[in-house]
């Protein structure tokens, strides 16, 4: 059974609609990707399963139990953390404060499993290779390493599910590569990881399932091999003509 | 029936001109993104500019009613788009509410300045065509009413056409969604947001000259609190909504009207009497329980200008015990009057010492401040008195004191649940309409409430005789009724608690509380309860500036019931600590320096002058002091949008050099040190030792930067931004310019692989 569950999510912001009957699922212990040109809806899903929108239709489960309708915060004790396409950061804060602040957050709702933040916030910094950055404000490092600071927020709070908004960009050729592994290792040991990402080698490396979204809906799923066939996602990506 | 037909005609009436104003500030605001606060202000100027030149100058009224509306109003708002709400693009919420406000007190000092200066003419505006009146539904109406109605009419339906039929509309309803794609599409925001207040402004000054007569004479503050009014009706339409906000100005109207009719114009329930004067401000409260909730907002500008640095506790705990040193060192020098001036100082940091917890950690907004210090007074008072009535104690008690500090919390976390949902823009003005309702129900309240609670009678005295008197404490066997030690005793207040804001905002909880500020969506997503936090530090805010209120009032000793509770006082105090610098607990000191400086010192010295030399006495009393005193404190706000960080951050900017020479630093102040010895001992005098210490502290930083100028390089380049391209042009390269790239560039440098080996 899948750990995340979307069921015919849909979303219209007046007229327009932004999400349609939108199925997608992710597995622990696996990488899911979702892909999609812009403005397909990928970080309005998102916005969706984490509670900062509420889904004009369908239900999001989280191991079996629902969890629509609840607000941001309880979805994120149940154990769902994301990053953000356009940074948001606690710009009054170090690097270092940043993400030992989700530590502190977490320490308030979870009474019975209380870490140590400090320690925990090392072990982070360590594990996003941001060290040397830890007591630099977040506002004058470089994107890409700021999109590794949200991760590392993310990650304080142990969640069960991490749904990261293009995490990529603005990270060079090595530092992606490097950020592959670090992927496959938390997967490893059991988070289940959504990622949206633009960097399709990135994506083909390291999910092991894809899901594909267009205009709103779900147009292919399948593993990688399958995806980079498929007539339609071909179509969406290189345009109707290229079928001619 | 006939009673109900009449009150209704006159409720259309009133509700139409509210509608004229409301919609001004809607369409304001829908454009530029700016709650108007100065609206009002704004109508009562032309109000006063119209007056001028119809009954004045005798102009036709046809004339003076274009003039001001169409020429004298616009030109203002054009003006003030310009100078001011141009700078404040990229600003936070709450700067973008605090220069309106000091355009408000600008606006309304500025009017005082021309028209009230020479306190001797009453200006009575008259209704156009005088008492002429026609019969509608058996209730006389005014022609000058019929305008009124008539021309909301004609406004409601030019709006529409403008915002929705014309380019110049589409334009101004496209500025705010997205000023960027706009540009890129050719529109020009910033033309549409000057014809946006050129048409509010406009509006507003119709709203004002409609709504002068109302009053026989006309009172600044009084008919600039009545276009307040208005806002209500703007929030019913959600800040955005045409249509609504006209339901929204009816529905005031109409309810100010039946309030007269069932209270029989007030007489009916003596207790209640004001309430016709707060009924717009309970129905504000309706209004923002009636919203709907915010979408959770990320942070929308990805950084703003303003940043705060915090000092260490240690740093904070030196500070404090300089603090306390400084002013013991300085009040020995001090004669009597000028004691109580540094003492009401004091007082005032005190109260404005809450905001740095409130505003300047947690972003959110409080404007009645003094309103708290008026509940915690009461509550204060109340208490010590006993249910009897008579005041016999002559120490304020411990009990007291912690009492007013609980009802403060507790009043402040009940007042703000509504808000709490919403924006920090809506909390602000929950609070302003929660100073006017307090004001006009509790602080000018005239009856004495006799409550019967368990066979427990007791009596409760608001302002009943118009002042209250507070005791100050008798503690430790020290008599803080004696000014001096009264002076020493809010000085080490401000130092503890300044110390243990620093110490919160370095805790987990501070931590919590400026990322709230900095992203409610991020938190939320972190499963922190944003609701809860806000309620918290509001309540803890609240508190603290209740304890802040009871120094402020025991330095007063006596408080009368007009001393700045009608909102216009803790307006001041809001703008002026967010120009001391919001973020700082030195912010707050230099807040109640300023306020009182303008507010007590500064009129003093002009009146002094003028006394001195009575054939100047026109100069220095009526034209520099009344500018001083209405239009200075203002002028220092709209500087705000330029230095959003506040003057704290100037001048520790300023002194920043002295940190890396120690031994010329500690040279200086052993000097300073010195010099109080020998002011102390009589040898130099007072002034002397003033202008001496001013003039080391404008200079010596300079000194110190010029003499040492090779260490400070470094730093000068950082922070002005040496151009890196000419860098091994213009001079040799050099080693630490190695690092100077890599900072600019964010390369770590060879760390960095040392770190990620390791993972």
């Amino acid at each position: 059974m899948a750990l995340l569950e979307c069921r015919g999510v849909g979303m219209r912001f007046g007229g327009a609609v932004a999400l349609y009957n939108v199925d997608v699922s992710a597995r622990a212990g696996a990488i899911t990707g979702l892909i999609g040109p812009n403005g397909a809806g990928k970080t309005t899903l998102f916005n969706c399963i984490t509670g900062l929108l509420q889904p004009t239709s369908g239900t999001i489960e989280l191991e079996g139990r629902e969890i629509t309708g609840l607000a941001p915060f309880k979805r994120a004790r149940w154990g769902v953390a994301r990053t953000f396409q356009r940074l948001e950061l606690f710009t009054s804060l170090s690097v270092r404060e940043n993400i030992r602040v989700a530590g502190d957050i977490r320490n308030r709702w979870a009474r019975g499993a209380r870490v140590d933040p400090r320690a925990e916030t090392d072990h982070v910094l360590q594990l996003l290779g941001l060290t040397a950055l830890a007591d630099r404000d977040v506002a004058e490092i470089p994107t890409g390493m700021a999109r590794r600071v949200e991760m590392g927020r993310a990650l304080m709070t142990r969640p069960k599910i991490l749904l990261l908004d293009e995490p990529a960009s603005g990270q060079d050729e090595r530092e992606t590569e490097e950020f592959g592994e670090l992927l496959l290792h938390l997967c490893d040991e059991g988070t289940a990881i959504l990622l949206v990402e633009h960097d399709v080698s990135l994506v083909m490396k390291v999910c092991s399932l894809i899901q594909v979204l267009d205009f709103g809906s779900i147009i292919a799923a399948g593993t990688p091999a399958e995806i980079q066939t498929d007539q339609a996602v071909l179509d969406a990506y290189l345009g109707e003509e290229q079928k001619a | 029936m006939q009673d109900f037909l009449a009150y209704t005609v006159l409720g259309i009436c009133l509700g139409s001109i509210y509608a004229i104003a409301a919609a001004g500030l809607v369409v304001t605001y829908s454009t530029s993104g700016v709650f108007n606060f100065a609206h009002g202000a704004v109508a009562t100027a032309s109000a006063l500019v119209y007056w001028q030149l119809r009954f004045d100058w005798h102009v036709p009224a046809l004339i003076a009613i274009l003039l001001t509306v169409g020429v004298v109003a616009p030109l203002l708002g054009v003006l003030l788009e310009v100078v001011v709400i141009r700078g404040l693009r990229g600003t936070s919420e709450v700067t973008r509410l605090v220069t309106p406000i000091a355009v408000l007190l600008a606006v309304t000092g500025g009017s005082t300045w021309l028209w009230f200066s020479n306190n001797t003419r009453a200006i009575v505006p008259k209704k156009f065509f005088g008492e002429n009146n026609v019969k509608i539904l058996g209730q006389a109406v005014y022609y000058h009413q019929l305008i009124g109605v008539g021309l909301s009419i004609v406004i409601a339906a030019a709006l529409y056409v403008l915002l929705f039929r014309t380019r110049t509309g589409v334009t101004m309803r496209a500025t705010v969604d997205d000023r960027s794609l706009l540009m890129l599409n050719g529109g020009r925001p910033d033309r549409a947001s000057l014809a946006s207040w050129a048409i509010g402004a406009s509006l507003a000054g119709l709203a004002g000259v409609l709504l002068s007569p109302v009053q026989g004479a006309l009172q600044i503050y009084a008919l600039t609190l009545l276009v307040f009014d208005a806002y209500t009706a703007a929030i019913g339409g959600r800040l955005r909504s045409v249509p609504m906000t006209y339901v929204g100005a009816m529905v005031l109207g109409l309810s100010r009207l039946y309030f007269d009719w069932i209270s029989n114009a007030g007489q009916r329930w003596l207790a209640l009497r004001n309430l016709r004067n707060a009924l717009p401000a309970v129905l504000l409260f309706v209004a923002l329980l009636l919203l709907p909730q915010d979408r959770l907002r990320g942070a929308i500008i990805s950084r703003t200008r303003e940043r705060f640095h915090v000092p260490s506790i240690r740093q904070a705990v030196a500070w404090g015990g300089v603090l306390i040193a400084v002013v013991y060192m300085i009040q020995t020098l001090m004669s009597g009057s000028a004691v109580i001036s540094l003492a009401n100082a004091m007082a005032l940091s005190l109260m404005a010492i809450s905001l740095v917890l409130l505003t300047g950690y947690a972003g959110e907004i409080n404007l009645a401040i003094f309103t708290f210090a008026g509940i915690a007074l009461i509550a204060a008072w109340q208490f010590d008195v006993g249910p009897r009535g008579l005041a016999t104690k002559t120490s304020l008690s411990v009990p007291a004191i912690l009492m007013a500090i609980c009802v403060c919390a507790i009043v402040g976390g009940l007042i703000a649940l509504p808000a709490l949902r919403l924006r920090g823009l809506y909390l602000g003005l929950a609070t302003f309409a929660f100073g006017i309702i307090v004001n006009q129900l509790v602080i000018l309240q005239t009856q004495a409430l006799h409550a019967n609670i368990l066979g427990f009678k007791f009596t409760v005295n608001f302002f009943s005789t118009g002042s209250l008197t507070m005791p100050r404490p008798h503690w430790f066997g020290i008599n803080f009724g004696d000014q001096r030690n009264f002076l020493m005793l809010m000085t080490v207040m401000f130092a503890i608690i300044g110390v243990g804001l620093i110490a919160l905002r370095r805790s987990a909880y501070g931590r919590m509380v400026v990322a709230m500020k900095d992203s409610p969506a991020a938190c939320a997503t972190l499963g922190l309860n944003i609701t809860r936090l806000k309620l918290g530090v509001f309540m803890l805010s609240s508190g603290i500036a209740g304890l802040g209120g009871l120094m402020w009032a025991g330095q007063g000793r006596t408080v009368a019931n007009n001393t700045g509770f009608d909102g216009f006082a803790s307006l001041t105090l809001f703008m002026i600590a967010v120009v001391g610098g919001i973020g700082y607990v030195s912010g707050a000191l230099l807040a109640g320096i300023f306020l009182s400086l303008l507010s007590v010192v500064m009129p003093n010295i002009w009146l002094k002058l003028g006394h001195d030399y009575p054939s100047l006495h026109w100069l220095f009393v009526s034209v520099i002091g009344n500018f001083t005193k209405f239009v200075g404190p203002a002028l220092i706000g709209i500087g705000l949008g330029k230095n959003p960080s506040g003057i704290a951050q100037q001048i520790m900017d300023g002194f920043r050099p002295l940190r890396k020479t120690p031994a010329a630093t500690g040279a200086w102040v052993a000097g300073l040190v010195g010099l109080w010895v020998l002011a102390w001992r009589g040898v130099i005098g007072n002034w002397t030792f003033a202008l001496t210490v001013i003039a080391s502290v404008v200079l010596i930083p300079l000194l110190i930067k010029s003499l040492f100028a090779e260490r400070f390089a470094g730093d000068a380049r950082a922070r002005h931004g040496e151009d890196l391209d000419l860098i091994g042009l213009d001079r040799p390269f050099r080693r630490s310019d190695r690092a100077t790239f890599d900072n600019a560039l964010g390369i770590v440098g060879p760390q960095v692989e040392v770190a990620d080996g390791a993972s």
